[in-house]
């Protein structure tokens, strides 16, 4: 399915993976930002990253996350998705969207060597 | 459909198939109710090969395992709670198997369990950092095999084949007291949790994506659930079995792990006993990976990280972070010095509550057009699958009130 299809927004987008353009994992849809164009709402992007669970979760529960987690946000424009399946594929890197800063820094932190 | 691969597949299921839970339960079931609860292993190695045939069809079509996609279809709510419960259900069971092969090399070397559950974790970390995944299900799957040893100790102390095979029809055991009907059917229920334990189908489905399935590979996923799992399910009911004909007429209750070994022993001297306990060891120690890496990719897939071991450690660095935590964390709960036994009542306990919120999504993800089309179930396998959710309630419901009331089964 194409970003232009018809979509059903939670049963069919919200919650879903995320992969880069090179198949990586870079996130989850956590929530939707909306912007009004002509009258009407249209999705501006995916919003990507615990911080983005506020208003999803109960008070207590998202400043848990937020305790553990952090409450960083990323946003992935809506003309960056190349398709929406059973995950939704960019057709950008995930580093583009501020999606891999996280998974970057704790490679850092791992030997880079020992395995076959 | 590849020949070479499909027969290793089958044995990596079977030598895989039994744990320490399994072991526990099918060698104390045999001594406490001989053959009569054979039938509740047959029926729930049914009900395991509908559900991993399901989660591997999932993620071979799908191609999202399915935590993945449990997430999507429960919600950010409730698939918190359910991402919860079964971190701490695999967690238990991770360190119920730990504990398990700690005690297995304890018998092997003579050495301190604890000193072994240290030796045994760095070894299960340094296979996941250095091995890829395949060769890792595969290692300790086939080693897995020496368990076959306790088909071949039953079959040397020639039991009775027709109450065996009267075994498998379903049966309560006539002229039970109430305590012991209710001992009856804890062990039901923990036989079910042990066999369904939502870790298979979270390893299962994440294996699916590690070797890359697709469509094509769904003729493998479907043979190695039903024969693989058939015949490793066939390796928990000989271990029932002897132990119905060497422990129930002598009233010993084989309480320990270890005990399951005298059952090649007695008719196989030391080469038995040799052959069974680097079969438990195995099979448990691959049983403690398999826990570990389900419970780091539950949470890497609901948080959307990179994860995997056909990926080196460092390209899914919080996944890697995860399991090796998650296996010192299964650690520090063994050097606590809390009973092995303890362990693998708490992990069966708490996985049966675990089993719907598990396999609801599944049956949904299964059934829905929009991501399986062609492949999704049909009415056999929806029939069975809802069929088996409704029992996996009924066990979920049972399981505490049965627990308290014999005292975790005893009696």
């Amino acid at each position: 399915m194409k970003p232009q299809d018809k979509i059903q927004l939670v049963s069919g987008l919200l919650d879903l993976p995320i992969l880069d353009k090179d198949y990586r994992y870079c996130g989850i849809v956590d929530d939707l930002e909306f912007e009004e164009a002509d009258g009407a709402l249209r999705v501006k992007a995916l919003l990507v990253g615990p911080g983005a669970y506020r208003g999803r979760l109960p008070g207590w529960a998202f400043r848990l996350v937020g305790w553990i987690a952090g409450k960083r946000i990323a946003r992935v424009p809506w003309d960056a998705i190349a398709e929406i399946g059973s995950a939704v594929v960019l057709d950008v890197s995930a580093e583009t969207c501020g999606l891999h800063s996280t998974e970057d820094r704790v490679r850092r932190l791992i030997p880079h060597r020992g395995a076959l | 459909m590849n020949p070479l691969e499909l027969t290793l597949g089958i044995l990596t299921a079977v030598g895989g198939f039994v744990d320490i839970s399994e072991l526990v339960f099918a060698a104390q079931a045999g001594s406490t109710f001989g053959y009569a609860l054979i039938w509740v292993f047959a029926f729930s190695t049914i009900g395991i090969m509908v559900m991993g045939e399901m989660s591997g069809r999932v993620a071979a079509v799908a191609k999202q395992p399915v935590f993945n996609l449990i997430r999507h279809r429960l919600g950010l709510k409730l698939g918190l709670v359910t991402l919860a419960a079964s971190f701490i259900s695999n967690l238990i069971t991770c360190a119920a198997e730990v504990g398990g092969a700690a005690i297995v090399l304890h018998l092997l070397t003579g050495a301190p369990a604890m000193l072994m559950a240290a030796v045994m974790t760095a070894v299960v970390i340094a296979s996941i950092w250095i091995l890829p995944f395949k060769w890792i299900e595969r290692t300790y799957g086939l080693l897995g095999l020496f368990m076959i040893v306790f088909a071949v100790a039953l079959v040397k102390i020639n039991p009775p084949w027709g109450a065996i095979a009267g075994g498998f029809l379903p049966q309560v055991p006539p002229g039970l007291s109430t305590q012991e009907l209710l001992r009856f059917a804890y062990f039901g229920v923990a036989i079910i949790s042990a066999v369904l334990f939502p870790y298979e189908v979270y390893f299962y489905s994440s294996g699916g994506i590690e070797e890359d399935w697709g469509p094509k590979d769904l003729p493998i996923n479907r043979v190695t659930c039903i024969v693989g799992f058939g015949l490793g399910s066939l390796l928990a009911i000989s271990i029932l079995s002897s132990s119905a004909q060497l422990f129930a007429p002598l009233n010993i209750d084989p309480q320990l792990p270890g005990s399951a070994v005298l059952e090649a022993e007695l008719p196989m001297g030391r080469l038995g006993l040799l052959l069974a306990l680097l079969g438990i060891l195995f099979a448990v120690a691959g049983a403690a990976i398999e826990t570990c890496l389900a419970n780091a990719y539950s949470v890497a897939q609901f948080f959307g990280w990179e994860w995997g071991r056909h990926k080196k450690p460092w390209e899914a660095p919080r996944f890697t972070l995860t399991w090796i935590a998650l296996f010192l964390l299964a650690l520090a709960i063994v050097l606590t010095g809390i009973d092995v036994m303890k362990l693998v009542e708490f992990a069966v306990l708490f996985s049966v509550l675990v089993l719907p919120l598990t396999y609801l999504p599944l049956l949904l993800l299964a059934s829905d057009r929009h991501f399986m089309q062609n492949h999704r179930n049909g009415v056999l396998a929806n029939g069975l699958g809802w069929f088996y959710f409704v029992v996996i309630v009924i066990a979920a419901a049972a399981a505490i009130p049965l627990f308290l009331l014999t005292s975790g089964g005893q009696g």
